[in-house]
């Protein structure tokens, strides 16, 4: 018999899903907290199955069945009591891991501040040294042309420029994070997915065939429109298409396929390619959070596909095995409920 | 519902068919040669939606795109691209462009996305005026 309490892990590969509300499940059914529901007849079986057996041999060299049942039967009940204990103290552990989880979600969130922080101050601090170097300068030329009364204002420009230039470029960042943070609120329109992505696909074709790489569709011509906000859906299609053609080689394979699932339109884009390291792959999603080196990637992408996602009610998941590639899915619902619109729910 | 459409695009072969082939559904089109004319006319005339060519000589069309979203916010654009630039695809995405079409581009096709352009435009005037 195998030993249910030995948790099972749901696939060989890495899998983070995040969507709001349901990290506590997702992180439960992460760590096996719920196999001890689904194995409650396995477990009551693997306490009580032993001690009848044994009590029945015993019973059985009396050679009386009278003997042999009573017997099984007291020590089945007393193997009972201890199971149910043992169960209980079981469930009350598994509450504890909850409640743990929950901790570790929240210093997540604060280790995940911490990180944005730290990307901020860093992307914003080489400019400002700069910019201070320069004022220094001018400054300086400035006083020197004071006290001699003969300027060179060619240089003084040049560091103007220069900090001007710098300026440019703390803005540059400070726009892409207001653009980041301003919340859109989602127009829902009924939304060919298919053709969504087999347009961001057409944009992606020709970069794609310079690099050897196949761009493969699998999508369904049944599939059923969604109502949903379409030039986010392809910001997030078109995201991710561009992140698997960064992630293969030459003669690499992207796939996009699109399927209904129940309630859920689920939408996968996946790569060959060099697929993200377990260590990373919780990282992922994290603003400023980027493998490329400076100047080819600001790690915004995901962190913008994720609040995207959620923002259209769906989710967002990657699964990945280093070296064979990952798999972005983003499962967007069917039927939207509606948000504000009241009264009017499915 | 009469819709109010602007094309921008330097080539004035395209401009001309695009017109003609607008002009015969009775959806009468405006057109500007380049991203500064694009402004001007914006400032005169409320858009729906703006079909725009990121690549034209003089100033860049993404550049264009961002001050469209900023001078008038409701205003959808679809993006007209040449040779498929991913780059220039995304940044457009990322900027708020409603959509693009691949130049030669198919008249049906761009039809459809304006109406659809045109039909997202709507919905935001009406929810903004549900929000006031
Ligand atoms: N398909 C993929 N395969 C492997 N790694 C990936 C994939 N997609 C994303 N990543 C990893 O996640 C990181 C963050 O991706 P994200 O799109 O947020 O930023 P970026 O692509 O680095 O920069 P940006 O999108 O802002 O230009 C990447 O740097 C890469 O390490
Ligand atoms: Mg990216």
């Amino acid at each position: 018999m195998s030993r249910p309490a030995s948790r099972e892990p749901e696939s060989g590969s890495e899998r983070q899903g995040i969507s709001q509300g349901s990290d506590q499940g997702m992180l439960a059914r992460a760590t096996g907290a719920r196999l001890w529901k689904d194995h409650g007849l396995l477990l009551w079986a693997h306490f009580l199955v032993p001690p009848g057996l044994a009590a029945l041999v015993v019973a059985a060299t009396f050679a009386t069945p009278v003997l042999a049942g009573i017997l099984a039967g007291a020590v089945l009940a007393i193997a009972a009591v201890s199971a149910r204990g043992l169960l209980s103290r079981l469930s009350q552990a598994e509450e504890a891991r909850l409640a743990l989880t929950n901790q570790l979600i929240q210093s997540q969130k604060l280790a995940a501040i911490g990180e944005l922080s730290a990307g901020i101050a860093h992307e914003i601090n080489n400019p400002i040294a700069i910019i201070a170097q320069e004022a220094e300068w001018a400054a300086h030329l400035v006083g020197e042309a004071e006290k001699t009364g003969t300027a060179d204002f060619a240089e003084v420009k040049d560091s103007l420029r220069e900090v001007r230039a710098q300026v440019d470029r703390c803005k540059n960042i400070t726009h892409k994070l207001l653009d980041f943070a301003r919340k859109r609120e989602p127009v829902l329109q009924e939304v060919d997915v298919v053709r969504i992505i087999e347009d961001m696909a057409r944009l992606v074709d020709k970069e794609a065939s310079y690099k050897n790489v196949t761009l493969v569709r699998d999508l369904p011509q049944d599939l059923p429109t969604l109502r949903t906000d379409a030039p986010l859906l392809r910001q997030v299609v078109l995201n991710l298409m561009t992140n698997a053609l960064h992630a293969v080689d030459t003669g690499g394979r992207i796939q996009a396929s699109a399927r209904a699932d129940g309630e859920m339109l689920e939408i996968r884009i996946a790569d060959n390619g060099c697929g993200i390291q377990p260590e990373n792959i919780d990282k992922v999603f994290n603003p400023f959070f980027t493998t490329k080196p400076p100047g080819q990637g600001t790690g915004l992408g995901l962190s913008m596909c994720h609040t995207l996602v959620t923002g259209m009610q769906g989710e967002i998941s990657v699964e990945s095995k280093p070296g064979q590639g990952a798999t972005f899915i983003v499962r967007l619902p069917l039927r939207h409920s509606p948000l504000h619109a009241a009264g009017k729910n499915t | 519902m009469e819709i109010n459409i602007l094309l921008v695009d330097d080539e004035s072969d395209f401009v001309e068919t695009m017109v003609k082939r607008f002009g015969i559904r009775k959806m009468p089109i405006d057109s500007a040669k380049s991203g500064q004319e694009a402004l001007a006319a914006l400032a005169a005339k409320d858009y729906d939606v703006i079909i725009l060519d990121v690549r034209m000589p003089g100033m860049d069309g993404l550049e264009v795109l961002k001050l469209i979203r900023e001078r008038a916010p409701l205003t959808e654009v679809i993006m007209l691209t040449g040779h498929a630039s991913l780059e220039a695809g995304m940044q457009g995405m990322n900027l708020g462009a409603y959509d693009y079409v691949l130049k030669p581009a198919d008249f049906d096709d761009l039809l459809d996305k304006v109406r659809k352009a045109f039909e997202r435009k709507q919905l935001n005037v009406k929810a903004r005026k549900q929000g006031a």
